[in-house]
């Protein structure tokens, strides 16, 4: 199997579920069209360079733009790795977002009932 | 029968408050609005006291129902009970969140205690009692959703250093969100009841003023700006916004406008 495809072939699931989840939000009414359209444009952007990596890299070979070695199993390894670090913190940081907005509500529903108490 | 509005401290509100229990009808609601003005204090008890004495002295001499609300943001010192001493309705932060948590506080307790208006202004004395007055009556007479005191229109009293700063922030607001304002860092702003129930911000520090513009902007509420005095005393200038903060708040809202955009 070809190295470039079994590229794609790990990393297209990562790429995969970040647009949908993106999509989902977006009809889900959680999220704004306008960053629905950054989502869509850099998970795209990372799905065509991975698709064309072996044509870019040739044509850049050819045209002695590049002098770097094809692509070896372990930068398949590293790149696979960097995606999916890319979706874990991308999904994380959204978690914390929203963890981080229920306690600073929590903590102002809490501060108004206690003043009135008092 | 309405609620009672907590921090009112004089005979004329009282006797108007009784007015509107009686006559609780659109017309009486429309002539002597609700307004609550909100205080964000963290650690001002050498100065929390005169600003609220003057501030109400002041709004004795006007028909609005007013209420002072102090948001006390896990001051160490005795800002709460100067605060309460002097008449203000406290509510107590349990943890320190920034002012920009603490005037969501402010205003979330004004949405749901029904104010008309809601203002919010410094606890250091750097703004005057009669400007946030003068702001009451221009959100009132214009209709506007959200007016924002602008001290750089007038910048009379404030150092180079100051309006540098200040003026560098309102380009960045502009460059990052597309908002136009002389003063995009003004703590005295005023609120009608549609911004109360709509307008909603994630930032907790000092960007909350720059974000809360942006998202106004986004709910399409009309912002405006008057012009405003600033006081700046020796404590003030001490207290208040330094360029180097300057810098913490345009890399908070770098990544605020970057988070937004990755979802």
């Amino acid at each position: 199997m070809s190295r470039y495809f079994l590229l794609l072939l790990l990393t297209s699931p990562f790429i995969l579920l970040s647009i949908l989840s993106a999509l989902t939000k977006y009809k889900l009414g959680r999220s704004t069209k306008r960053r629905l359209v950054t989502q869509l444009i850099f998970w795209g952007l990372v799905f065509i360079g991975l698709a064309s990596a072996e044509s870019i890299y040739v044509w850049l070979f050819q045209h002695n733009l590049t002098q770097t070695e094809p692509l070896s199993l372990f930068d398949v390894i590293q790149i696979t790795a960097i995606i999916i670090v890319f979706y874990v913190a991308n999904r994380s940081r959204s978690k914390i977002e929203i963890l981080e907005k229920r306690v600073q509500e929590l903590h102002q529903e809490l501060s108004i009932r206690l003043s009135v108490k008092k | 029968m309405p609620a009672p509005i907590p921090g009112v401290g004089n005979l004329k509100i009282r006797m108007d408050i009784k007015n509107v229990n009686i006559n609780n009808n659109m017309n009486t609601k429309q002539s002597t609005p609700k307004v609550c003005i909100i205080m964000p204090a963290y650690n001002e008890s050498a100065v929390i006291g005169p600003v609220i004495e003057s501030l109400m002295k002041e709004l004795k001499k006007t028909n609005y129902l007013t209420s002072v609300v102090v948001i006390n943001d896990g001051s160490q010192d005795d800002t709460s009970i100067v605060a309460r001493t002097c008449g203000a309705y406290v509510i107590d932060h349990i943890l320190n969140s920034g002012a920009g948590g603490a005037t969501a506080t402010g205003l979330s307790y004004a949405e749901q205690n029904r104010f008309d208006i809601a203002v919010t202004m410094d606890a250091d004395g750097q703004h005057s009692a009669k400007d946030v007055i003068k702001g009451i009556d221009e959100i009132t007479k214009r209709g506007d959703d959200l007016l924002i005191g602008s001290r750089l229109i007038n910048n009379k009293g404030m150092s180079k250093a100051k309006i540098i700063g200040n003026k560098g922030l309102s380009i960045i607001t502009y460059m990052l969100f597309g908002i136009h304002s002389t003063d995009s860092q003004s703590g005295l702003r005023i609120f009608s009841r549609r911004t109360l129930e709509s307008l909603r911000w994630k930032t907790s520090g000092y960007e909350f003023c720059s974000e809360m513009l942006w998202r106004a902007k986004q709910l399409n509420l009309r912002i405006s700006e008057y012009p405003v005095e600033t006081i700046y005393t020796d404590y003030s200038k001490s207290k208040g916004q330094n360029n180097w903060n300057g810098i913490n708040i345009v890399k908070n809202l770098v990544k605020r406008r970057i988070a937004e955009l990755m979802g």
